[in-house]
């Protein structure tokens, strides 16, 4: 009796304590659970409309939204460069009526405004100057440039600049209606981060059509305006068109219209200047390409000139005759970028160039399709060319 | 080493002691921070990559813009980041008013939004009301308040559904109705958007009420695209409220499944029963108690309020006004947007209130509350009128019959009396001089009676007593 066993201490009371213990914290745990409604039941929870006595609030008086400060922010501390003042509201206000606005075969003749489009990796004095031929009314055209954002850009952008101001502030007649020059928003869309060979391996293409299909869609929907009728999307590289391009194209009257993109060259073979097919983008479509793309997984797309891919498509670039007459048309499926004329309404509708795969299409090609789901029809011109410049 | 240490202390202590000290050691101080701020400030100045940024100020009709100046800031009110207000109108007049009272409102700087609308297909006069609210609020006489540029474009498509409330709810007229929709909301942003704009947020006229803020509350979660949730208010007979936008949702196996059931053209639309997605909606996500700040993502949005970035639209994200993964409008524009990789977020717990329009249903039972009403209102006139014609036609006897009523059933219930033989009836036959008299006429106005009633109950009253006194007398 005098000697107590610590074993059976431990038993005897420690244990049992222990367990009750435990049993407790169950139970209490189990309290816990119901009073997390400000220890009310789930049954007497209140809605926070009931307490606030009103359905009308955003959000429940418990929280708030973060205080705004309105106070100018300053790039620098020290220069202060702040990127644009304040536009001071105008007392006049823009009415247009696009009810009005027509895209018709008599464009020059009814005054329809052409917006050309140019994304432009590097400025060819030719294409410059093929541009200033053209003998559509310059008061009825609007040029548009993006510019990637990088060396090579800032270089291409010093040269066009010098272009434009010669051209701009010439006598009034001369000039364009309207140039909006665009800078990439990062290094990292730049379309022509490639050089030369790498740009057309299959490979990297889908990565650079992507990038170019981004800098399109910049250029349009920044420059697209409310008395744009037509949108002519004409490469930095095509370096040589008829004088009368605008006229000629816009005469067939069709939502897309594609001329065919040739190549100067001196062919060693024959010793002499000789022309070659340089854009396979204008294609119809063919039952083998449709099996190919219907075998793909979704993120993969179909590009022409690859062996990989054999499309069998009946390619336009392949229908040019050099007796043929220059207004013929073929339908197409798919149009490449080198030179395009749009209805803006086409592109007003949302037609853009995809920059992701679109029934494995992408860019230029993808922009066709969307056209046609939008219940466009897209035309090809085999024997009107134009050319490119020639590496 | 000892007593370097010590001369070392010696000297500070000295220095410190000196008066100058302190003027020297505070200037010294504001030296450092000014050359630490001028060095940091001139590094990031001159680490930046330096673009060359040609000069057009004095050519005429050319315009540069460096696009990485308008990507939009998460602060975009400090940073003068414009925002073009898409507003697609139709036969809007009603609502123009209540919208513009909210436009007013907004804390926003006002001269940093462009206001843009597309105005199609309109019976009634809303190109007018439009353009004189326009002026009302260009003519605020605080220049502060008055907005940036204001475009009004007019573009009709022609439109084969009528716009009542059933009408373009409807299922069968949800593909094409949508897809001419997505074209007018292409028509405008194609338009109003400008290389300087920075955020882009689209409105539909016919909100109810909304927080002044809503622009920065949008704005500050930097997001590519950003909607908030919707629900109308509804009459108390349909409950009060209502989740209304089921267009922002996420996708679920069984859209994907269902999507793929479908053919090339067709479109998916939310909250028909006819198409069950069993896709989790932003609308019922709502916690009315929760944080507003709270974030989910999403795959289709609705179009009563969207906000996106510049940048979204300016890449070629747009209303596919064609069957895009089997939908249209603003809900593949969600998916669109996705697909193209920008973030497409909704907020659950904050509320934009859409204003309630009845269905043709609402409007059948509305008729017939209407009707019920005119009829109860009739009914108590007709009431009423009895009433009064009682009133004056008819004297109010209730309180006197009361006692009458006493009166003339005591003597009729004999059955009881009889039974209990307490009661013998004897009837005087004999024939006496006074029956053959002549009652002596009694003079009404000698007793001050006067035939009124409180006359007649005083009388009553005598009488009363005395024949309960002789009732009792025979009871006992």
């Amino acid at each position: 009796m005098a000697r107590v066993n610590p074993k059976n201490v431990l038993i005897k009371i420690v244990l049992p304590i222990f367990t009750l213990f435990l049993l407790l914290s169950v139970f209490i745990s189990r309290s816990n659970i119901e009073s997390v409604n400000n220890g009310q039941s789930v049954t007497k929870h209140r809605w926070a409309h009931e307490d606030e006595s009103s359905f009308y609030f955003p959000f429940s008086k418990k929280f708030s939204m973060p205080k705004y400060i309105y106070k100018k922010k300053t790039k620098n501390w020290l220069f202060f460069q702040n990127k644009q003042e304040d536009l001071i509201p105008q007392s006049h206000i823009a009415h247009y009526d696009l009810n009005t606005l027509q895209s018709s075969s008599d464009a020059a003749v009814n005054k329809e405004q052409v917006l050309i489009l140019t994304p432009m990796q590097t400025f060819h004095i030719e294409y410059w100057n093929n541009i200033l031929q053209l003998s559509y009314p310059r008061e009825l055209i609007e040029l548009g440039f993006i510019i990637p954002r990088n060396k090579n850009g800032d270089k291409t952008l010093k040269a066009l600049e010098a272009e434009i101001k010669k051209t701009q502030t010439d006598k009034k007649e001369s000039r364009f209606k309207k140039i909006t020059i665009l800078r990439q928003e990062s290094e990292e869309d730049s379309f022509n981060a490639l050089d030369e060979k790498d740009r057309h391996s299959l490979a990297v293409q889908k990565e650079r059509r992507s990038k170019m299909a981004l800098s399109r869609n910049q250029l349009l929907f920044s420059t697209i305006g409310p008395y744009t009728s037509w949108v002519l999307w004409l490469d930095s590289d095509i370096i040589e068109t008829p004088t009368s391009l605008l006229q000629d194209m816009t005469f067939h009257n069709k939502p897309i219209i594609a001329a065919n993109v040739y190549q100067r060259y001196y062919n060693e073979e024959s010793k002499k200047d000789d022309i070659r097919p340089y854009d396979f983008n204008n294609w119809a479509e063919s039952p083998v390409g449709l099996e190919l793309a219907s075998k793909m997984a979704d993120d993969e797309i179909i590009v022409e000139g690859y062996a990989e891919l054999a499309t069998y498509r009946p390619l336009m670039a392949h229908f040019y005759e050099p007796n043929g007459s220059p207004s013929s048309t073929m339908n197409l499926d798919g149009v490449g970028g080198g030179c395009t004329l749009v209805k803006a309404e086409v592109h007003r509708d949302g037609a853009m160039f995809p920059t992701f795969p679109f029934y494995h299409l992408i860019e230029t090609e993808g922009f066709a399709k969307m056209a046609k789901r939008l219940g466009y029809e897209v035309m090809g011109l085999p024997n009107y060319l134009v050319y490119h410049y020639n590496e | 080493m000892d007593i370097n240490k010590k001369n070392f202390l010696s000297f500070i202590k000295i220095n410190c002691n000196k008066k100058y000290f302190k003027p020297i050691f505070t200037g010294l101080v504001l030296l450092l921070v000014t050359c630490i701020l001028l060095i940091s400030d001139s590094i990031s100045f001159l680490t930046e990559p330096t673009l060359y940024r040609p000069d057009f100020s004095k050519t005429p009709q050319v315009e540069y813009y460096d696009l990485n100046d308008y990507k939009g800031d998460k602060e975009g009110w400090r940073a003068n980041d414009r925002v073009v207000f898409c507003v697609p109108l139709r036969d809007a007049a009603v609502h123009l008013p209540r919208f513009f009272n909210l436009l007013s409102k907004m804390s926003y700087p006002h001269n940093q939004i462009d206001l843009t609308f597309l105005v199609s297909d309109s019976k009634d006069n809303t190109l007018g009301v439009l353009k004189d609210e326009l002026n009302n609020l260009q003519q605020n006489k605080d220049k502060s308040k008055r907005f940036g540029s204001i475009e009004i474009y007019e573009k009709d498509f022609g439109q084969v559904i009528g716009q009542s409330f059933s009408d373009r709810h409807g299922f069968a007229a949800q593909g094409p109705r949508r897809k001419l929709m997505a074209r007018a909301r292409n028509w405008l942003g194609s338009v109003a958007l400008k290389p300087y704009h920075s955020w882009v947020y689209w409105r539909d006229v016919d909100v109810e009420i909304l927080p002044d803020t809503i622009l920065e509350d949008l704005i500050h979660h930097d997001k590519d695209v950003i909607v908030p949730n919707v629900w109308r208010p509804l009459p108390d007979w349909l409950g009060n409220i209502q989740p209304y936008d089921l267009n922002s949702w996420k996708e679920s196996d069984g859209g994907l499944q269902l999507a793929d059931s479908l053919n090339e053209d067709a479109v998916i639309v939310e909250g028909y029963p006819e198409y069950a997605t069993w896709r989790p909606h932003l609308a019922y996500m709502r916690d009315p108690s929760g944080d507003p700040e709270v974030e989910v993502e999403l795959d289709g949005i609705g179009g009563v309020s969207i906000m996106a970035k510049a940048k979204v639209f300016r890449a070629g994200s747009h209303y596919p006004a064609f069957s895009f993964k089997k939908h249209a409008e603003t809900e593949a524009f969600g998916k669109l947007s996705r697909t193209m990789g920008f973030s497409v977020v909704g907020l659950p717990n904050y509320v934009v209130w859409h204003i309630y329009e009845p269905s043709s249903d609402d409007l059948k039972h509305m008729e017939w509350m209407a009707e019920e009403e005119e009829r109860i209102n009739e009914e108590n006139k007709i009431k009423e009128f009895y009433e009064r014609t009682w009133e004056v036609g008819f004297e109010d006897m209730r309180a006197s019959w009361e006692k009458d009523f006493h009166n003339i059933l005591k003597n009729v219930d004999h059955t009881k009396l009889q039974d209990n033989n307490k009661l013998k009836f004897s009837v005087d036959w004999d024939d006496t001089d006074a029956d053959y008299q002549e009652p002596v006429p009694q003079d009404t106005n000698a007793n001050g009676n006067d035939g009124s009633f409180e006359d007649y109950k005083q009388d009553m009253d005598e009488i009363i007593a005395e024949q309960e006194k002789k009732k009792q007398d025979l009871l006992n």
